[in-house]
C-alpha cells in the first residue's frame, strides 16, 4: 500500500448559499486545485447525502465532473449519511494507496436551504429505521436528546457542561472566517438569565437550542496524491496516515449498551492502529458536534479521556483553543456549521489547515499528528481519520 | 393488532426491528424468522420530549422513549405519560402513531402502568 | 380650508396606557430594550427598513415593504390607533412590532420585523407586543396571522391560538387566528420575558436615538466571498451576482 498526501484543499463559506448543489461542490475543487497547481485528476469523488431527495439532482458526481470539465476522468458519488465526507476520502485513499491512481480529488458538498427547516429535519430524520423509529416521529434531535438523559445520569454530565461546549465553539468560530455563526454566546445568558428559557428553549429535553448545529449549505474538497505527485508540490507534506470505519445497529435500541457508542470506539481503534499512534500523541482533534453531547462522549470513545471524564476535561478547559488537547478549533459542527455531505471533508479541511500552520488566529501550537471523527445516522456508521505532517 | 419480534428459526434468537440474516449465529436461511408477538409491559430505559416534532405531527410536543420489554426486548415508541421517570413501569397499546395523509401507522404507545 | 380638510382625513385616536419600557438578556450577553417608538422616530426608522424591500428571502421582502407601509401611515396619521416598539440592543435598532387596536377588546397584530438574527430577537419582540395587548390595554383577544412558515407553526402551533377565520385579518384579507386572554394566561411563564424597570443608562441610551443595525438581512452578496478572498480564477457564480445586481440597477 503507498504512502498518501493531501496536496491541495478548498473551501467555501459555511452558511446558505444560493447556488446549484453541483456549483457548491464544484467551487472547493477549483481552489483546491488552485492549491495544489494541479490541472487534472484521475478520479472524482463527491460526497453529499441531499442531491436527491431535497436538491432533485441525482448521479451529483457526473453533473460535478462535468461543471468542473474534468470529463472523460471517472466520477463516484457516495452517499453515507452524514459520514459522507470521511467515506469518500476513504474510498480516495484506498484508490491511490492501491496504486490505481495517483491523484484523486474528493468533494463535498450540501444545499439544505433549498427547502426550509421542517423539511430540512424530515430530511435528515430519514436516517432513522424505517419500522422502529420513523414511524414514530423520530428525529436525529430526539436520539440524541435519549441518549443525552442516560449519559447525564450515568456519568453526571449537565446542561452546563453542554452549554460550556457550545460557548467554547462559538468563540473558536469568531476565528474561522468560513464558520455559519460568528455569534458569541455567553453561559449566563443561555442557562441562567431569566429569558433563558426564551433564548435557549428546549428541543429535544434535555437537549437545547443552542446544543443543536444550525442548518448549513457548504462544500469543501481535498486533493489526495501519490508520493511522487507530493514530492512536486511546494506544500507541507501532510500524510493521510491512518483511517478506520466500523459499523453499529441501526435502530438505536438495539444498541448494546445505549450510553456507549461502539461505532466511535471501533473506527478509532482502527485509525490509530493503521497509524501507528496513540490517542495521547494527537495534537488537534475535529469530533463531530452535531449535538454538543457528542463531543463530550466522543472525546471518551476515540480514547482521548477515561469513560465518564470527558465532561472534567472540559471543565479543566483541555480541550479549548489553548489547552492540552484542543478539540474543534473552526467552531466544530456547532458554529463552524454543518453542510451533511461537506462536514467530513470540512473536518479534514479543518485538520490539514491546522497542520500546515495556516490557520491564523485559531492556530493550535506545534499541531503535527491531527484527527477527526465522522459520525454517521446516530453512531451507526462511523469514520476515523488520522493526518501526519511529515516535514 | 400486534408488533411483532422475530425468532429465528435455526437458534431461536429472538429480533426486533426484523432483519433478514439472524444477528445470533447468521446461519438462517434469510427472512427464515417465526413472527412472534411482543409483551406490552416494561421498563422505560430513557426517553425525551420533542419540541420540534417532524412536519406530519401537528403538536406541539411528543413524547419519545425506548422501552426495555419484559423478555428483554427493546421498543422505541410514542408515550403518552405526563411526567416520565427512567425506570418507570410502563405498559404499551398499538395506537395509531402516524396519521400521514392517505394511510395511518401504527406503533407502540406507552402508558404508565 | 386646508386644516378643515386634514381634520377630517386625521382619525382620532383612543387614549390607551403605554408601553412601559422593558430590557432583556440575549443569548450573546448583550441586553436588548423594548420600548415603544413616538411618530417623530418613525423617519430614522424608515430608512433601516427600506433595505429590506429589496432581501428577497425568508418573506423580508413582503414583510419590510408592508412594515415600511404602517409606518408610513402611522406618520402622517392615516392609520388610527396604531403603535410601534422597538427593540435596541446598545442603541441599534434590533425589531420593530407594529399592530392596532381594533376597539376596547381586540387588537390586530400587525407585523414582527427583526434586524438581528440568530438571538430570537423576533420572539421576544413578539412577546413584548403580545403583553402590551392583554396585559398593559388589558384587551380580550389579539387576532394574528403569520407570513411564513416557520412563523405559522411557531405561533398557531405552539400557541394553539384558536381559528376566528370569519374575521379578515387587516393585513390583506386572510383568515384570522386569535390570542384569547385565557391561551395568553396559560401561555404566561413563556409570553411573559423580559424586566422591568430598565436601568437608567440603558433607558437613555434607548431613547438617546435609534441607531443604525450593525449586521442587517442583506441581499446575498458575493457569497463564495471567503474561497474568493484567496484569489478566484474563474468567478462564474460571482459573474451571475453581477447580472443580478445590474439588472436590479
Amino acid at each position: 500500500m503507498r504512502n498518501v498526501y493531501v496536496v491541495g484543499i478548498g473551501i467555501t463559506s459555511f452558511t446558505r448559499l444560493e447556488y446549484p448543489l453541483a456549483e457548491i461542490a464544484a467551487y472547493p475543487a477549483m481552489m483546491a486545485m488552485k492549491d495544489s497547481g494541479i490541472s487534472k485528476i484521475d478520479h472524482l469523488y463527491v460526497a453529499n447525502m441531499g442531491a436527491g431527495r431535497i436538491n432533485q439532482q441525482t448521479g451529483l458526481a457526473s453533473a460535478v465532473i462535468d461543471t468542473l470539465s474534468l470529463t472523460p476522468a471517472g466520477a463516484t458519488a457516495i452517499e453515507n449519511g452524514p459520514a459522507s465526507g470521511a467515506s469518500a476520502i476513504i474510498q480516495g485513499f484506498q484508490a491511490v494507496a492501491s496504486g490505481m491512481h495517483d491523484v484523486v480529488m474528493v468533494t463535498g458538498a450540501e444545499r439544505m436551504r433549498e427547502v426550509n427547516n421542517l423539511e430540512a429535519t424530515d430530511f435528515v430524520a430519514t436516517l432513522t429505521h424505517p419500522l422502529a423509529e420513523y414511524i414514530y416521529g423520530v428525529t436525529l434531535p430526539s436520539l440524541a436528546g435519549m441518549f443525552t438523559r442516560l449519559i447525564m445520569e450515568k456519568h453526571g454530565v449537565t446542561s452546563r457542561h453542554l452549554a460550556m461546549v457550545a460557548v467554547k465553539n462559538h468563540a473558536n468560530a469568531m476565528h474561522n472566517f468560513f464558520a455559519h455563526l460568528h455569534q458569541p454566546i455567553t453561559i449566563e445568558a443561555i442557562l441562567d438569565s431569566p429569558e433563558a428559557s426564551t433564548n435557549n428553549p428546549f428541543v429535544a429535553e434535555p437537549l437545547r437550542f443552542f446544543d443543536m448545529c444550525p442548518v448549513s449549505d457548504g462544500g469543501a474538497c481535498l486533493i489526495l496524491a501519490s508520493e511522487d505527485v507530493a514530492k512536486k508540490i511546494n506544500r507541507p507534506k501532510i500524510r493521510l496516515a491512518g483511517l478506520g470505519q466500523a459499523t453499529d445497529t441501526h435502530a438505536v435500541q438495539e444498541r448494546k449498551d445505549p450510553t456507549e457508542l461502539l461505532a466511535v470506539r471501533g473506527a478509532a481503534a482502527k485509525a490509530f492502529e493503521m497509524a501507528q499512534i496513540k490517542p495521547s500523541q494527537v495534537n488537534v482533534a475535529e469530533l463531530h458536534d452535531a449535538f454538543t453531547i457528542l463531543e463530550i462522549v466522543e472525546s471518551e470513545e476515540v480514547g482521548f479521556f477515561k469513560k465518564g471524564e470527558g465532561h472534567k476535561a472540559l471543565e479543566r478547559g483541555d480541550t479549548s483553543l489553548t489547552g492540552k488537547l484542543p478539540i474543534n478549533p473552526s467552531g466544530g459542527l456547532k458554529a463552524k456549521g454543518h453542510p451533511v455531505g461537506a462536514t467530513g471533508i470540512g473536518q479534514a479541511h479543518e485538520i490539514v489547515t491546522q497542520l500546515r500552520g495556516e490557520a491564523e488566529k485559531r492556530q493550535v501550537k506545534n499541531a503535527k499528528i491531527g484527527f477527526t471523527c465522522n459520525f454517521g445516522g446516530f453512531g451507526n456508521n462511523v469514520c476515523c481519520l488520522v493526518f501526519k505532517r511529515e516535514d | 393488532m400486534e408488533l411483532y419480534g422475530y425468532k429465528c428459526k435455526k437458534c431461536g434468537h429472538l429480533h426486533y426491528p426484523y432483519r433478514m440474516v439472524c444477528k445470533n449465529c447468521c446461519k438462517n436461511e434469510h427472512n427464515e424468522f417465526d413472527p412472534v408477538p411482543l409483551p406490552r409491559k416494561g421498563k422505560l430505559l430513557t426517553f425525551t420530549i420533542l419540541h420540534n416534532p417532524p412536519s406530519d405531527y401537528e403538536v406541539v410536543t411528543l413524547g419519545l422513549g425506548i422501552v426495555e420489554l419484559d423478555n428483554g426486548i427493546r421498543v422505541t415508541g410514542q408515550l403518552r405519560i405526563p411526567n416520565p421517570k427512567i425506570g418507570m413501569k410502563v405498559r404499551g397499546e398499538i395506537d395509531v402513531v402516524h396519521a400521514a395523509e392517505y394511510d395511518k401507522q401504527y406503533g407502540m404507545v406507552f402508558f404508565k402502568a | 380650508m386646508a386644516v378643515d380638510l386634514e381634520k377630517i382625513l386625521r382619525p382620532v385616536d383612543t387614549i390607551v396606557p403605554p408601553f412601559e419600557p422593558k430590557y432583556m438578556q440575549l443569548a450573546s450577553g448583550d441586553f436588548m430594550v423594548v420600548r415603544q417608538a413616538s411618530r417623530e422616530e418613525i423617519p430614522d426608522i424608515l430608512q433601516y427598513v427600506e433595505p429590506l424591500i429589496h432581501v428577497e428571502r425568508d418573506f423580508y421582502d413582503i414583510v419590510a415593504v408592508r412594515v415600511y407601509a404602517e409606518l408610513l401611515a402611522y406618520y402622517r396619521y392615516r392609520v388610527q390607533d396604531e403603535y410601534v416598539l422597538v427593540a435596541q440592543i446598545d442603541g441599534e435598532l434590533a425589531a420593530i412590532v407594529n399592530g392596532r387596536f381594533v376597539n376596547k377588546d381586540v387588537g390586530m397584530s400587525f407585523h414582527t420585523l427583526a434586524l438581528r438574527r440568530g438571538l430570537r430577537v423576533g420572539a421576544h419582540a413578539f412577546a413584548a407586543k403580545m403583553e402590551y395587548h392583554m396585559d398593559i390595554v388589558g384587551q380580550k383577544e389579539v387576532l394574528i396571522v403569520a407570513e411564513s412558515p416557520i412563523g405559522f407553526r411557531r405561533w398557531m402551533i405552539e400557541y394553539k391560538l384558536e381559528k376566528r377565520f370569519e374575521i379578515p385579518h387587516e393585513l390583506g384579507g386572510c383568515p384570522s387566528w386569535s390570542l384569547t386572554k385565557d391561551l395568553f394566561n396559560n401561555a404566561r411563564d413563556t409570553l411573559i420575558v423580559g424586566r422591568r424597570p430598565v436601568p437608567k443608562d440603558m433607558l437613555e441610551k434607548a431613547y438617546a436615538g435609534i441607531l443604525k443595525p450593525s449586521d442587517p438581512p442583506k441581499p446575498p452578496p458575493d457569497l463564495m466571498a471567503a474561497t474568493r478572498a484567496l484569489n478566484d480564477p474563474t468567478g462564474t457564480a460571482n459573474m451571475q451576482q453581477r447580472w443580478q445586481n445590474k439588472r436590479r440597477g
